[in-house]
Order: structure tokens, then sequence, then C-alpha cells
């Protein structure tokens, strides 16, 4: 279990804080949405989740980040890897750009930790099964398209078998055809008891894999609940943060006079 | 050189399960040298050429060093491409300059209007063109027969630190990414009205509006990047685990060692005034 | 006011195989296709950063081929996608006067224009934050207002939604709308299928640099039309999926959808 325990963040240099007093738990097993405008804080709580802030970006962190009930304040960050895994919107920034195979690009973190050869490659085959892109194998990772690109980052994070995964925005920078090759994924990992922390604007994206969903407001947690309650809150838009097109459809069909069930058929 | 690490002298992989097609080093001969071995024939060819001066000694270096090897390689074209587009700026500019400005030249060639060309200015030019030709065709044969991946490995293998490896490989294969940034930024800001095809001051003019955002988002994506590889354990003390290695074997070392003895001998020699100077 | 803009035949690298569009004054045209399928290479056409291999471009019936970039740059407002690749000011309005100044626009004119952008992006009250202070949802809008406030009768967006937030798409809606108002040409390239329908009249689907369709979002979003859509990945807004299932004919957008249901 991963919890944010009145965590506020101040990035270095910055005035205001960009995260303020937030308390948030990721139980094992579990997919957590987080939902809100730009600057409200999505990127800030992803780094302090991953443990990356204030371990590689400066700044003030307040508040405890416990893992399994444990506070890693004092843990450096590869010690950190096989707990909370981390990946960001752009595919290309998240491969190292220095292997020559999708394989060894996949390996790369494994071989990081000084892992055995056998199992290196063990977890790496894993990894590529687990996201279908065994095929990609023997391919230069610079030569993807955009959604294969993001599933070989992803791919290098489960090859490092974290207890929980933490996605900022994973589709944000990629075309439909890669935001439903990674939303497929992203769903089978669900399914299959990943837990997983994953902050989005898409909010049809959301409704289809979260468990629960927390929506953020200028650095504070607004809403938090069951995936459906919090996607359906009707406060939602104020915070700037899209309905979810079924929820959309349903609230202009009551709106409008029409029974809204007459579209239920069509929810993901 | 540090050599820390245990000496690999079979070639990938190092266990039965690894896939096969880790680590193809290429199709030639040459190319399946240790990355060491041709970095070391590349830097020594590149010096001595310096240290030999005149015409003959860089030419034969050429000769041997690199066209022969080039050819055994299959890249002689590649090779002939590359490096003439790599030095040609400089030899031409050298080959004017020289030519026309060469100060205590006597012997004329020919004139136009007030300036002239010597024949010491043309000997000399075409000393300084047979050195900038070693030294960039030695570099072009190692940039072509090498993946920068079989160097890195090769260096880590031997003890050189994988963030420093990790630097040098990685400045490297990021140049197109740049080029392609820039380009995107140069056509960004020409849409916005920005006349880069007038003259040179408002050439001038315009290189804030390019470079500025170039910069910016460089260093916006080196801390992307670093934050990624932190990410996946790359700052964890201690030795990595290597899927692969190129190949080394006695005799490359063996030859590594007498190139650089070589080329000791010869500044030795040269600096000493043992060896005059060569045509 | 006339803003023909015509591309004929070009082929760089096969990025445009033989493409013919032509695009009405005062018309709103949405791009959609895959990353790849020439959508990007073709805008950049439309104002002579890319210039046909063969084929032509023509622009009020004048052939591109003999102006400039920074001529053509009256004309067609081009806004990238990454507000990153061109944001270089120290202040959110030097940014936004970069463009009018190279267009050499009077100083009146030029005040003018930037503050209308600014406030067209609300963004008129950061006038004078450093751009890299703002958000990148804000740095998407500021980049929309230095292209803006050079008052092309064209406007050309690169997926001005993509990495926006609810109100950074609702500041692109409205202009969107008051340039189609004050007879602005927009042509935007797009993924986000329910914006395309809502906000534009015409749309184009790109597949491998050719037009797979062309006409209205009911047309493009009807049934008849989906195996062509996916072919190429895309997906018909829920809107338009529902309607289908329902049977009560095309209805791409929300309000089309409900007013179906309110007759049906």
């Amino acid at each position: 279990m991963l919890r944010l325990e009145s965590v506020s963040y101040r990035y270095a240099g910055a005035e205001r804080a960009s995260l303020r007093d937030i308390d948030l738990r990721l139980e094992y097993g579990e997919v957590l949405g987080v939902v809100g405008a730009s600057e409200a804080g999505k990127t800030t709580l992803c780094l302090v989740a991953s443990g990356l802030a204030p371990r590689a970006i400066r700044g003030t962190l307040t508040g405890r980040l416990l893992i399994d009930g444990i506070d890693v304040a004092g843990q450096r960050m590869h010690e950190l890897t096989a707990l909370v895994g981390v990946c960001f919107q752009d595919p290309a920034t998240q491969l190292s750009g220095v292997n020559a195979t999708v394989f060894e690009e996949v390996a790369f973190g494994p071989m990081n930790l000084g892992l055995p050869v056998e199992e290196v490659v063990e977890r790496t085959t894993d990894s590529l099964a687990a996201l279908r892109i065994g095929h990609l194998s023997e391919r230069d990772p610079a030569r993807l398209s955009g959604g294969q690109m993001q599933l070989v980052a992803i791919g290098g994070l489960l090859a490092m078998r974290p207890a929980h995964l933490v996605l900022d925005e994973p589709t944000a920078q990629l075309d439909p055809a890669g935001t439903s090759l990674v939303a497929d994924a992203l769903a089978r990992l669900a399914s299959g008891g990943s837990s997983i922390l994953i902050a989005e604007q898409k909010t049809d994206l959301l409704a289809r894999i979260c468990d629960r969903v927390v929506a953020l407001d200028h650095g504070g947690l607004r809403l938090s609940g069951q995936s459906r309650a919090v996607l359906a809150d009707p406060s939602l838009q104020a915070l700037g943060v899209e309905e979810p097109s079924i929820v959309r459809l349903r609230r202009l069909a009551s709106e409008a006079g029409e029974d809204p069930a007459r579209l239920e058929e069509e929810a993901p | 050189m540090a050599r820390s690490g245990q000496p690999i002298s079979e070639a990938a992989p190092l266990s039965g399960r690894l896939p096969t097609f880790l680590g193809n080093p290429g199709p030639s001969a040459f190319h399946r040298l240790n990355p060491l071995t041709k970095l070391v024939l590349a830097t020594v060819t590149a010096v001595a050429a310096v240290v030999l001066g005149g015409i003959v000694g860089p030419a034969v270096l050429l000769l041997i060093a690199v066209a022969i090897p080039a050819a055994g390689a299959g890249v002689l074209g590649r090779l002939l491409r590359t490096s003439l587009l790599l030095s040609l700026p400089i030899a031409i500019s050298a080959l004017l300059v020289n030519l026309f400005f060469f100060p205590g030249g006597r012997d004329v060639l020919f004139q136009i209007g007030p300036i002239t060309a010597t024949r010491e200015g043309l000997v000399f030019a075409l000393e300084i063109l047979a050195r900038i030709l070693a030294i960039s065709g030695g570099i072009t044969l190692f940039y072509l027969t090498t993946s920068p991946q079989a160097l890195v490995t090769d260096l880590e293998r031997r003890g050189v630190s994988p963030r420093l490896a990790f630097v040098a490989s990685a400045s490297v294969q990021t140049v197109p990414a740049m080029v392609e940034r820039a380009s995107t930024i140069v056509a960004a800001q020409r849409a916005r009205g920005l006349d880069t095809e007038g003259g040179v001051v408002r050439r001038l003019r315009g290189l804030v509006p390019i470079v500025a955002p170039v910069i910016m988002g460089s260093i916006a994506e080196v801390e992307e990047r670093s934050m990624a590889l932190e990410a996946r354990g790359f700052t964890r003390p201690g030795r990595r685990t290597l899927l692969w290695a190129p190949a080394d074997t006695p005799v490359q070392r063996l030859a590594r060692w007498l190139l650089i003895f070589c080329l000791a001998g010869l500044i030795v020699a040269r600096s000493a005034g043992v060896l005059g100077p060569l045509p | 006011m006339e803003s023909l803009v015509h591309v004929y035949r070009p082929s760089a690298v096969r990025a445009l195989d033989g493409l013919d569009l032509s695009v009405g004054p005062g018309e709103r045209v949405a791009l959609v296709g895959q990353n790849g399928s020439g959508k990007t290479t073709l805008v950049r056409h439309l104002n002579g950063l890319l210039r046909p291999t063969t084929g032509r471009v023509l622009v009020d019936g004048v052939d591109a081929a003999g102006l400039r970039v920074a001529q053509l740059a009256r004309r067609i407002g081009l806004v990238f996608q990454d507000p990153d690749r061109q944001i270089f000011a120290g202040s959110v309005r030097s940014e936004v006067e970069f463009g009018p100044r190279n267009l050499s626009m009077s100083e009146a004119e030029r005040l003018v224009a930037v503050e209308e952008a600014l406030a067209a992006v609300d963004l008129a009250g950061e006038a004078d934050t450093n751009p890299y202070d703002l958000g990148a949802s804000r740095r998407k809008l500021l980049a929309l207002a230095s292209v803006l406030a050079m008052r092309t009768p064209v406007l050309v967006l690169d997926e001005p939604t993509t990495g926006q937030d609810l109100r950074g798409v609702a500041r692109v809606r409205e202009v969107i709308e008051s340039a189609h108002a004050a007879g602005r040409t927009v042509i935007a390239i797009s993924h986000d299928m329910r914006f395309v329908a809502e906000m534009f009249e015409r749309v184009v689907v790109l597949r491998a640099g050719r037009v797979i369709l062309d006409g209205q979002p009911a047309e493009v979003f009807a049934k008849d039309s989906w195996p062509s859509l996916e072919s190429t990945f895309l997906e018909a807004p829920l809107a338009a999926r529902v309607g289908a299932r329902l049977g009560i004919g095309s209805t791409p957008t929300d309000a089309s959808l409900i007013a179906a249901l309110a007759s049906g």
C-alpha cells in the first residue's frame, strides 16, 4: 500500500506550494485515478508519490510518503524502484536513448539493479509478454510509433517489478491508435491486479479502468471516492475536468427531459 | 585506460538463454573488432598524421589505416562521402589561405589581381590537407563500423563508470533529436513571420527566437530524461549487469599496445629530432 | 475576402500522395488521421514551410511557390502543436508582439491586436508574466494568442486541444467561434472527435497522404463511414455511436443526439 500523509510540496524557488495537505491511499490491486485542471498539481502528485520529488526535483516536502507502512524519506531513488515505478507523458524522454533494441531497453532497469543475467532475461520476457509487445523485441526503440514507445517505457517499468505504478498522463501525447494501444494494455494490467495511480485528463479512459478517483484543485484534494460517483459528480466541471462522454450524454438527456436509460447500453 | 573488469575473451552471449539478436556487431571482420581496438587505431592514425607531417606520411597512413580497412569492411563509399563532407570546409579555407597568403612564399605559380599564389603555399596547404584527411578518415571509419552501444558496453565492462559512458553515448544519440527540435522551432518562428531569408543583420536578429527555445527545450528534456533514468535505478552505485559485451582477443590487446607504443616512439623520435622532416 | 487554399499533388517523401483539397473563405475544416497520415505535412505546405515536390499550392489563387514564408505569414497563421518550440520571450506580451512586429504592423494596430489576442485566451492579466511560469495549458494558449495577434485571414491550428484541460479547450472553442464570426478561415488538425464534430462544418480524413473522407460531420461520422474511419484507427464520437445504435440517424454531436431523441 502506498500512502501520502498530510503531504505538501513546494518547488525550489516557487512562491506557493504545488500540493497542499494531501492524504491519499493506493491499496494493492487498486487503480486510482487523479483528475484536475492544468496546474492543479497532478504531475507534482505523481512526482511525490514516486519519490522523484524531492530526490530528483528540488523542493520542500512536508508530510510523509509511506509504502507498506514504512516512511521512505531516508531511502535513495534506486532503493525505491522495487516499490514504485513512474512513467510520464512524453514517450521519447522516457526511453534511455542508448539501447539498440526494445529488448535491451526493457532490460535496462533490471541491468541497473545488477541482477543476474537469467533474472534480467526472465523479467524482460515477462514484461514484454504482459504488454504483448514481444514481437517488437528486436526493433530499434527510436523507430517505434508513439504508442509503441510508451508501451516500451511502461514495459521498462514493469521489468523493475514495482509494487505500485505511477503514471502521469501516459496517453496525453499519443494519437487515437496509440491511445487505444496503451489504454488496452492499462486495462489488462488493472484487471490483472496491478496497483496503479494514474493522472489523466481523459476521463473516458479513467471510467474504464479506475476503482477510485480523486480530484485535485489548486494543489488540494477536492473529491475522493468510487470512480463512478466522482466521475459523475456535478462539481467536476467547475474543477476544470471534463465529464466522461457517457456521463455528459446522460446529463444532457435528463436535462432535455429524456430518459437517460435509453443511452445506457453504450456505457463502458 | 581502466581495466578492472574480468577479461571476456569470448564473444557474447554470456548466457545461453539470451536472444540471439543482441549485440550484433555488423557484417565484416573489421566491424567485429573490439571497439577499443578501432578507437585506438583511429586515435593513433590521427595523432601520427599530425606528428609525421609532410604529405607522404599521412598519405601512407590514410591508405593503410583507413582506406584498406574501409574497403575490407565494405564502407569505402560512405567513408569517402562522410569524411569529405566533414573536412571540406576546413580543407577549402586552408587551401585558399595558404595558397595565396603563405608568408615567405617566393615561387610564384600564378596571380589574380593583387594576390599571388605561391608554390610554397601550395605545398603547405597540401600538407595540411593530408593531415585533415587522415584525421577525418580515421574518425569516420571508427564511427561507421562501431555502434555507440558496443563502445559503451565495452568501456563499461572495462570499469569505466556507466554514467560517464552513458553521457558520452547519449550526447551522440540525441543529436538527431536536437536537430529535429531546432528545425521545428525554425519552422514555428518563420510561420510567425520571422524572415530568415534576408540579409546578415536580419538573420542575426532572428537568432534569439530560435536559440532560446532550443536551449530551454534541451534543459527541460535533460531534466525529464534524468528523472526517467533515476526511476529505473540508473543512479544505483555498483556494477550493472551486462547482457553481452563485444569480443576481445589477446591478439587485439597486443595490437593495441603495439600501436600505442609505436606512436609514443614516433613522438619521442620527432621531439628529439632523430627523425628528420619527411617530404 | 478571398482565401482559397489549394494543395495539388505534393509528394514530399510521399507524406502526401497526390492530394487535392480546396478550402473556401470562411470555412471551418478539421483534418483528422493518424500520426504520419500527412496532416502536419499538409499544413506546412500552406504557408510555404514545405514546398511540394510536384503539384501546386494556391493561396487566394496565387501560386505560393512565388511567395516567401514571411509573405505567406500575412495570409496564413499557423499555430504549432508544441508551444515550447516557439516561446522565447521574457514576457507574455512580448511573445505575442513578435508576430505583429515581424509583419511590420503599425504601432497602434499592434497594441490593439496584442490586447485582443491576450483577452481572447484569457491571458490579459498575465501580460507581464514570464511565459515559463505558466503551466503547459496556458503556454499553449499563449502560442495561440501569438498567432491570433497577426490577424491573418486564415488560421491553422495543429492539435489545439491536445494537453489542454477543460477550460483551455473552452478557450480554444471561443477563439474558433469568434474567428469564424469575423469571417476568417479556420483549419485545425485534431484527434478529438467530439471537438471536431462540434466545432467544424467540414471534416477531412487523411490516411497515408490521401483524403479518404471529406464531408460534414454528419456524413463523415455516419455509420456508413465507420469502416473507413476504423481503417485509420479512428472512432466516431460517442453521440454518433449511440445514435446509430438507436437507429435515429447520424447524430455526430451531443446536441443532435438529444434533439433526435426528443423528436423520436
